[in-house]
């Protein structure tokens, strides 16, 4: 649905973006990480046809695209990071609406805007003005904006950025209720707890270079550099965490009350190794918990090292 | 193309529905009519037994030493022939052009820095669309001024036992298309400045330029500045909509309705040049601040 060879943009003599190839196949959600002046923004840009790519080429819905190509943007929608204050903060929410209902040349759009309000529960306020909207509720009114023409592509820059927990689940449940109608969404958020409950792929790009692009249980596998595993024991002997930390396969060993954190090469799978280890101590592991890292875990810290991981040629930390 | 059409046709329908619920345009449309009413009463108080006395009213006395000084005697004679409407209407004019053209140039300028025009260009728009739309607006209330001007000074010309000749009709539809040449030069201020302050000041400075050299060719003639008679001044003239304006308006009283037709052509070619250009720079510079 969405695919990039090559794309690149320069700015004088800095690449923002440095040949990233994505390819967003319908039906998914994706969601697109990096940090602050990785060049996520520049590829959205680009993408939204905002502006023009330095090199490389956008292929959308199978077709070339270019910013002129005005019929293959009417099947994208975009909710941006902030709802601009312009010329309509004074419009209540269905005038707003129905302005941009008009400007998509919608017939009757009074029930689907009807409908969406329902949706995302801002039925009761369709007549109050927008000047008077909280964060989260103009972010809501965003998104059904973007839904209006029934677009093939959602874009998403930073969706639940700056909403309670309650606004959140609300754009959270009609992200995932837009995806299962078919909808393709592309997410863009720093806020990876969120991305990992519902995205289905993630790619990350840094330094203008797109570092990874996979499912999320194989993303998390390459950004982890440990497998954590907690033994839960009667109780922890004085000492057994130093004999353990002497085993050739574990990388260092933490305890907390009766239960021991043991972290291993993510390659191999110790638990055989460990159990043997601890019978022989005459102790009884109780229960066995791997810990997988979270993507925000794995993200929060995006250096040099994992960079190296995500390109595939970090070995054991 | 479809698309483009219908955003502009929405924008533009917005935008003239926000014009007309905001004092502004009521404001700028009363001010004109107000100069309007007092330059055609001092013009009445200006009439002895001899005919048109400019010496019977300070403000006309004002005026008419200035035009003569800045564009000659001939042309004070020629704005005067039919009464006072032609240089009323002219007058009246200059503050709604540019309320007109300033509050699109100021609003171009805040749309796009708030993210406005961007949200616009994520539908099947672009900022093209947006400052088309702009204009249409602005040649709809062109549209409006005039009708509004016509019937106060067609009641006035009736209670004062004046005339609208026929010179004043043929100015309305100069005016027409000398305010989409202006509004053209405020739309690619917009478009090639960051911000409305920025925008506005290049547009006045433009306007300023062309007036200037439009009074610097007839300072030529008069003799009295030789130093404007350059090549650059005679280069920028082409594109200045004032030159044109003049160059129709003499030619209405020459009775040359084909130079007449001529000049409202340039006018339009200009304003298409000028809004090719602004599309072409606003394609490359994107509606990003």
């Amino acid at each position: 649905m969405i695919q990039t060879e090559g794309l690149t943009k320069k700015y004088g003599d800095f690449t923002a973006v440095d040949s990233v190839d994505l390819s967003i196949p319908a039906g998914e959600i994706y969601g697109f990480l990096g940090p602050n002046g990785a060049g996520k923004t520049s590829t959205i840009m680009m993408l939204l046809g905002i502006t023009s790519p330095t090199a490389g080429r956008i292929q959308l819905f199978g077709e070339e695209y270019t910013s002129g190509r005005l019929d293959l943007r009417r099947r994208i929608g975009v909710v941006p990071e902030k709802h601009p204050v312009g010329m309509w903060s004074w419009m209540t929410a269905g005038e707003y609406l129905s302005f941009f209902a008009d400007i998509f040349g919608l017939k009757n759009p009074g029930k689907r805007i009807e409908d969406l309000l329902t949706q995302v529960q801002l039925i009761g306020v369709a007549n109050k003005r927008i000047s008077e909207f909280s964060r989260g509720m103009l972010q809501k009114l965003s998104i059904v904006r973007a839904l209006l023409h029934d677009p093939d592509i959602l874009f998403l820059d930073e969706p639940i950025s700056g909403l309670d927990p309650i606004g959140i689940k609300q754009v959270r449940d009609l992200i995932i209720a837009e995806n299962r109608e078919g909808r393709t969404i592309f997410i863009s958020s720093h806020l990876l707890s969120e991305m990992e409950k519902i995205c289905h792929r993630v790619a990350i790009i840094f330094n203008g270079k797109l570092l990874a692009e996979d499912s999320m249980d194989i993303l998390l596998l390459k950004l982890a550099r440990d497998r954590e595993i907690d033994i839960d024991l009667e109780e922890v002997p004085a000492g057994l965490a130093e004999e353990i930390e002497k085993l050739d396969f574990v990388n260092s060993v933490s305890v907390t009350e009766n239960t021991i954190a043991v972290k291993v090469p993510k390659e191999g799978d110790y638990r055989k190794d460990i159990s043997r280890f601890l019978i022989k101590k005459e102790l009884i592991p109780l229960q066995f918990k791997e810990k997988s890292i979270s993507l925000e875990e794995a993200f929060v810290t995006i250096t040099h090292d994992n960079v190296k991981l995500l390109a595939g040629v970090g070995g054991k930390a | 193309m479809n698309y483009r059409l219908n955003a502009v046709k929405a924008i533009s329908r917005r935008k003239i529905f926000e014009t007309f619920i905001t004092p502004g345009f009521y404001i700028a449309l009363s001010v004109s009519l107000l100069l309007g009413y007092f330059l055609i009463n001092g013009f009445i108080n200006s009439i002895d037994s001899s005919g048109l006395n400019y010496g019977l009213n300070p403000v006309y006395e004002l005026i008419a030493k200035s035009l003569s000084g800045a564009f000659g005697g001939t042309f004070v004679i020629k704005l005067f022939s039919e009464g006072p409407f032609l240089f009323a209407l002219y007058i009246a004019y200059i503050p709604f052009l540019l309320y007109l053209t300033i509050s699109s140039v100021f609003k171009f300028g805040f749309e796009k820095k708030v993210g406005a025009i961007e949200l616009l260009v994520y539908g099947p728009s672009d900022g093209t669309s947006y400052f088309l739309a702009s204009l249409v607006k602005d040649i709809v209330l062109t549209f409006v001024f005039l009708g509004a001007i016509l019937i106060f000074f067609w009641i006035t010309a009736i209670v004062n036992n004046l005339v609208l000749g026929p010179e004043f009709f043929y100015s309305c539809i100069v005016i027409l298309f000398l305010s989409l040449a202006f509004f053209s030069y405020g739309i690619i201020s917009s478009v090639v400045t960051d911000s409305a302050a920025s925008g506005i000041a290049l547009f006045l400075g433009i306007s300023v330029f062309f007036i200037i050299l439009q009074m610097g060719s007839f300072a030529i003639i008069s003799g009295y500045v030789t130093n404007l008679s350059n090549v650059l001044a005679w280069v920028v003239k082409w594109v200045s909509p004032l030159f044109y304006w003049h160059l129709a308006l003499s030619s209405i009283g020459y009775g040359n309705g084909g130079v007449f037709v001529v000049n409202l052509f340039l006018l339009l070619l200009l304003s298409v040049v000028i809004l090719v250009i602004s599309h072409l720079v606003l394609k490359a510079r994107g509606v990003r601040v």
